[in-house]
């Protein structure tokens, strides 16, 4: 179906040029459109019938100012130059430009496989509307001229009227070129001769430097703006490239520094979904978490609001935090069951999860705290703190920071301003917060860990070259300190974990023992409450003990171990087992009157040992009754353990899953593919339409219909969708039956219905 | 990833792994800048505060060395927020001066004009300043040197004192070693006071604090003044000093509630500087009764409130302040080292144990059970009565005799806090017993006689908790307290740890420490809070029970 050009697709030098643009996208290979739409998004939704139509969507405003948005300033001033020039050809377009030929070719390349400029037979044209679209000033890369005539004067005319001018005129000219290339008109008459003009105005008029429009307007044409700079569009050069300062750091050192701020930052999402797990904050009308709540978590946490901000912006990202309800039905803020899942991780992994959630978040925290334009605080977590360009500015200072040479980092305090000068560079049309965003993604990557000291780490290149989750592991996990199984306790009754302690020995500690400090290593106190406390949770002194003995490396100080039997001295001791049928105790006396008791006969008890006693009820039945004596069982796992009725931790429902980076490009892909075919096949219909063929009736194309539905052949149906859409498609009718046609459309290569009222005519393919 | 002995934490806590072949060289590196806060036997905490840091810059340590010394011996990666903040806290150490001015003497000077403003503002230091003689610089009224830097202390702009010290009118001093010398920590520690300028000395009970008092006058060799707990303290510093120095009984005056001598080198009591009649203190022009050139505070832990704000006038002389116990129960610490100067030099009481010259010591709690009759008066008692009955229980008399009877023949102090309980303890020991109605006489002839072996038991009230030194005391025990406090309980312990000399057999004394508490009472909670000092130094505390003891 893919009609070959006959002007060939050759865009490297095209001798001939295209009649349009929708010629040139003709025109073009597969490849080269797909990088189009790849490059432009918005063209491929919905997809376009047919070459025309995408042409004509490239040249939407919307679409321009998207795709302008996307252009460094080098870019922005070659398609300016174009503009300007008007008709200027690649061998032309680098004189008139302040930069170097490369670049200026570079940039061409680009605009060309944007669909920005295309190539006449006349030389190189903007889009339609590129012109309006582009906001003056040097910083947004645009010039200010305007576009030259439709028949220039010659330079040389020009330097001539130029060089004629009283330097009143002159200063006025430059004025005006200045400001914009316009003018009003005024008192100044419009209509005389250089002999009798008697203002400066009218000097410039005469000479036709400045050109009246009909509406009293001047224009200064862009000629002329060209001579009075020297030929050039701009007097700066256009693609000078900011420096970044920089300052040498070890690269190791920049890896430990990195992987102590990402093992910190784990730690203390963790510590946050505990914290909040047991009290959750409650959830604000607007959706967000109030500012004392924020303020609390930082407390919990030990650090600023703005690194608690970030913390539970990201758990909340990577969907370990969402909105439930309490018993009572109030909204709050909730772990979700993800964490549970993500809390048996090794601590790279975890990692990985946050760090990916934060690379592809648009959200903002580092407004929170901040006053919005209303003079409301944000607050975190709400809907609103997201940017539409978060993402592709913190791609940018990733990757800025991943050019920079081996061994150096950002300068501190110098190297900051130079990057964000850079992105301005890049990205010059960005708003005005861009600045913000340059430092709050710096920020933010250090306080993750994916920087270290200003520089980025190697775990944290892998994160943004290419995603590859084994290697990023590979490479943090090389970093992070050694999980402990031990701790030393000592005698004024704390313990110290001189490490990260593994996970299901940090959780049983912390049980026993309260947390005093955190960081690389843990210092844990016990007091009575904390060994009552792990009592509660169903441990036996004996248990303590062991589990002491257990992870201590040294010998357990006496002290503690008095501590442990002081409390468990008025703790009681019954235990029931899981597995249905057994009941122990220590106390044999205990058992003895449980067995003895006179409302036991129905529990089925019999003795099997001095502590131990078995019963024929299920635990369910067995329980209550055994309360309703008097006891105070405990129920015990199947493999031994005391299960325990653990204060309730509530969850959330996770969110819908996300898709990943991968994911989506994959599935861009996929359509840009599909959009591509559809374009093809739609440039197929109207190449096979006749020339002119006769609309017909409605009762003639119902007979036509038919009759292609006996020969089988293709018709091109008018057809006018849901939406008051009109459209051609080319079907083959299957079946036409109560008011219906059934059809197999070629374009999405699916049968379908179609309502015969709204065809509006029928021609034969 | 390297394996130094260090861990940082986020919380600005750095836990030192004592056991680790670099520990030696980590702490040295640290001290500067770090405070010791806790030396149990395996890991040692040491606490990064402003007031360290800005003692290191005063000492002349710069941020950078203070951040690669972390960085060196740190075991995991040092949060790079604490390096920021470690850099911006010595930063702001010095942009304020105090310097003597030619014309208009004391000034407060600055390169930085923001923050000199900044401070100008504060209402904290409104009323110490005079009038601006030009944008950089103002005048201080002299008598508020020591209340501006406290002053400025607090809102974090600490200046930097270039006004230098007075030399005092000049008296020779010299260390008299013919006979004994002075030991390597109380010389280093003399030496750090010196180059210094002011400070604290905190050094345990029983190491010497005395020489270590001498030692800074021979480096002054000027006149004295010193200041001291109580009478009996202020007798063995002028006996202590005519022993080890130059200076003879004459040189020496003693400023007391008995008797009032000015002489070159002056004892004088906290209580006679604080005495008031008709509301003056009439014993202030003591002070400048001569040109002092240093001035020594004994047990600075208790300097009283007054003492502080007329310290406060005295920062043009030098001063040295020596504790064992920098626990202040009133959270006053900071006001001790802005007045008297930072700490100088510190060591672990352990450490000093190890090399034999403070006694071993065990340290054990009894735990009594009250009888019931008591319980059930204890448990209805208002909360004011609590602990003076849980504390004054008849049990303990028991365990008391029982301990006393095991250690029979080895000289032992019984301490309390309730007057009815020691004369109840004192009856039936049949030992003699001094309160704060004892005659300072009466008191000396009894302390003589216990330490010359006359009489082995000795029932003391608070008045014995500090400087007293019995160098025979084997074995102490406490009944009761003034409730939670730590510093009293380390004191207490104190007094049993000169180490006497060898026994027959060889073998070093060590001493005893009981404490005798009530079960499940508050008795047992303050003893909990009592021991945190001790425990937090190294002192591990064994826990038995009465019945233990009663049963042998």
């Amino acid at each position: 179906m893919v009609r070959v050009s006959t002007t060939g697709p050759d865009a490297a030098a095209p001798r001939a040029g295209y009649r349009s643009l929708a010629d040139q996208l003709r025109a073009w290979p597969d490849d080269r459109l797909t990088r189009l739409l790849s490059a432009r998004l918005d063209l491929a939704t919905p997809a376009p019938h047919d070459s025309g139509q995408l042409a004509s969507r490239a040249a939407t405003r919307s679409s321009i100012l998207r795709a302008l948005d996307q252009l460094t300033r080098t870019e922005l001033a070659v398609l300016d130059a174009v503009v300007v020039a008007g008709h200027a050809t690649r061998a032309t377009l680098p004189s008139i430009l302040h930069a170097s030929t490369d670049n200026v070719d570079a940039a061409l390349v680009t605009l060309l496989d944007r669909a920005l400029v295309w190539e006449s037979a006349a030389g190189l044209r903007p889009v339609t509307g590129a012109g309006e679209a582009m906001v003056a000033g040097s910083a947004a890369g645009t010039s200010g001229l305007r576009p030259c005539s439709a028949e220039p004067m010659a330079a040389s005319e020009i330097e001539a009227h130029v060089s004629q001018l009283s330097p009143q005129a002159e200063a006025m000219l430059r004025h005006v070129l200045d400001s914009g290339g316009e003018a009003t008109s005024g008192t100044a008459r419009t209509t005389v001769s250089p002999d009798r003009a008697r203002t400066p105005a009218e000097e410039l008029i005469a000479r036709r430097l400045l050109q009246p429009r009909g509406d009293g307007s001047l224009v200064l044409p862009g000629e002329v703006g060209l001579v009075l700079r020297g030929g050039r569009t701009t007097s700066e050069p256009v693609d000078a490239v900011p420096e970044v300062a920089t300052s040498a750091r070890d690269a190791a050192l920049v890896d430990r520094t990195g992987a102590g701020a990402a093992f910190e930052f784990v730690r203390r999402v963790e510590q946050l979904a505990d914290a909040w797990a047991v009290r959750p904050p409650s959830c604000l009308r607007n959706g967000g978490l109030g500012v004392r709540e924020l303020r609390a978590a930082a407390g919990e946490l030990g650090v600023e609001e703005r690194y608690a901000a970030l913390v539970v912006e990201v758990a909340a990202e990577a969907s370990l935090l969402a909105v439930g309800q309490t018993v009572d039905g109030e909204p709050v803020w909730l772990p979700t069951d993800e964490l549970d899942r993500w809390v048996a991780k090794e601590p790279a992994q975890r990692w990985l999860v946050l760090a990916r959630a934060w690379w592809g978040s648009n959200r903002l925290p580092g407004l929170v705290g901040s006053r919005d334009t209303a003079g409301k605080t944000w607050n975190a977590l709400v809907p609103e703190l997201a940017g539409v360009h978060q993402v592709s500015t913190r791609g940018l200072v990733l990757s800025e920071l991943a050019g920079l040479p081996a061994g150096q980092v950002l300068a501190t305090g110098t190297g900051l301003p130079g990057l964000v000068e850079r992105v301005a560079f890049l990205r010059p049309r960005r708003p005005r917060t861009r600045d913000d965003m340059v430092a709050w993604a710096v920020a933010e990557a250090a306080d993750l860990g994916v920087t270290g000291l200003g520089g980025l780490t190697t775990y944290g290149r892998l994160l943004v070259d290419g995603d590859d989750a084994a290697a990023v592991l590979a490479a943090l996990a090389a970093l992070l300190p050694d999980p402990v199984d031990h701790v030393l306790v000592q005698a004024d009754l704390t313990a110290v974990a001189p490490g990260p302690l593994e996970s299901s020995l940090a959780r049983r500690l912390a049980t026993v023992a309260a947390v005093e400090s955190r960081g690389g290593a843990t210092v844990y106190r016990f007091t009575p409450a904390s060994v009552r406390r792990a009592l509660d949770l169903g441990w036996t002194a004996i248990e303590v003990h062991d589990f002491l003995a257990e992870v201590s490396r040294t010998p357990v100080p006496q002290p503690l171990t008095y501590l442990v039997d002081d409390t468990a001295r008025t703790f009681g001791s019954i235990r029931v087992g899981h597995a249905e049928a057994f009941l122990r105790a220590d106390d044999e006396t205990a058992l003895a009157e449980l067995l003895h008791h006179p409302g036991a006969s129905s529990l089925g008890l019999r003795r099997l040992a001095p502590t131990v006693l078995i019963s024929t009820l299920p635990l369910d039945m067995l329980l209550p009754r055994l309360r309703a004596l008097g006891a105070a069982p405990v129920v015990e796992g199947p493999d031994g353990t005391v299960q325990v009725a653990r204060p309730d931790r509530l969850r959330a429902r996770t969110p819908r899953a996300q898709r990943s980076g991968g994911a989506r490009a994959a599935r861009d892909a996929a359509s840009v593919a599909a959009v591509v075919v559809a374009v093809r096949s739609g440039d197929a219909a109207a190449a096979s339409r006749p020339a002119a063929a006769p609309e017909l009736s409605p009762s003639g194309s119902l007979a036509a219909l038919r009759e292609a539905m006996d020969a089988r052949a293709a018709v091109v149906i008018g057809y006018v969708d849901n939406h008051g859409g009109r459209s051609e498609r080319l079907v083959e009718p299957v079946s036409l039956d109560g008011g219906r046609l059934v059809a197999r459309d070629r374009r999405s290569d699916d049968v379908r219905e179609f309502a015969v009222h709204r065809i509006t005519s029928v021609r034969r393919a | 990833m390297s394996d130094g002995p260090l861990i940082v934490q986020s919380d600005k806590t750095l836990l030192l792994e004592i056991d680790h072949e670099q520990a030696a060289a980590c702490r040295k590196a640290i001290a500067p800048f770090a405070e010791l806060e806790r030396s149990p036997e395996h890991i040692h905490t040491y606490r990064l505060t402003p007031l360290g840091l800005w003692n290191a810059r005063a000492a002349g340590h710069d941020a950078e060395q203070v951040v690669d010394t972390l960085l060196e011996f740190s075991r995991y990666a040092v949060p790079h927020s604490l390096l920021v903040d470690v850099a911006e806290t010595m930063a702001r150490y010095g942009r304020l001066r105090l310097e003597k001015h030619p014309t208009h003497g004391l000034v407060l000077a600055s390169n930085d004009r923001p923050v000199l403003e900044e401070v100008l503002r504060a209402k904290k230091v409104a009323g110490m300043l005079g009038e601006r003689i030009d944008p950089d610089t103002v005048v201080v009224h002299a008598s508020e040197r020591g209340n501006l830097k406290q002053a400025l202390l607090k809102i974090g702009w600490p200046a930097e004192d270039y006004a230098g010290y007075v030399d005092g009118e000049a008296h020779p001093i010299d260390l008299d070693e013919s006979e004994w010398s002075l030991r390597d920590y109380q010389r280093e520690a003399a030496e750090s006071f010196w180059h210094g300028g002011s400070g604290v000395v905190v050094l345990p009970c029983g190491a010497g604090k005395t020489l270590v008092g001498a030692a800074a006058m021979a480096h002054a060799r000027a006149t004295t003044l010193i200041l001291v707990t109580n009478t009996v303290s202020a007798r063995q510093w002028k006996d202590e000093l005519v022993r080890r120095t130059s200076l003879t009984e004459d040189e020496i005056g003693e400023y007391s509630g008995a008797v009032k001598e000015v002489r070159p080198v002056t004892i004088a009591t906290y209580q006679v500087l604080t005495t008031k009649r008709k509301g003056v203190y009439s014993h202030l022009e003591l002070l400048d009764a001569r040109d002092w050139g240093l001035i020594v505070y004994d047990e600075v832990h208790l300097l009283p409130a007054p003492i502080f704000r007329m310290t406060a006038n005295l920062q043009a002389r030098r001063r040295i302040g020596l504790t064992a116990t920098l626990v202040r129960e009133d959270g006053r610490e900071g006001d001790v080292f802005s007045l008297i100067g930072p700490k100088r030099y510190d060591a672990p009481w352990k450490d000093i144990e190890s090399q034999g010259w403070i006694a071993p010591a065990d340290c054990v709690e009894v735990r009594v059970t009250l009888p019931d009759d008591e319980r059930l008066v204890y448990a209805t008692a208002e909360s004011d009565e609590r602990y003076r009955l849980a504390s004054c229980t008849h049990r303990k008399v028991d365990v008391v005799k029982s301990l006393c009877e095991r250690h029979s023949g080895e000289p032992t102090l019984v301490i309390g806090q309730y007057l009815d309980q020691l004369d109840e303890l004192a009856a039936a020991l049949d030992a003699p017993v001094i309160k704060g109605e004892t005659t300072v006489k009466e008191r000396q002839r009894l302390f003589d006689a216990f330490r010359s072996g006359e009489i082995d038991r000795l029932v003391v009230s608070k008045v014995a908790n500090f400087s007293i030194d019995l160098p025979s005391a084997q074995v102490a025990i406490q009944v009761s307290g003034s409730f939670g406090s730590r510093q009293e309980e380390a004191q207490r312990l104190g007094r049993l740890l000169r180490p006497g000399d060898p026994g027959p057999d060889g073998m070093r004394k060590v001493a005893r420490f009981y404490t005798v508490v009530s079960r499940d009472t508050v008795d047992a909670e303050f003893a909990q809070n009592r021991q945190r000092f001790l425990a937090e130094q190294g002192y591990a505390y064994r826990i038995i029970d009465a019945e233990d003891v009663l049963t042998g």
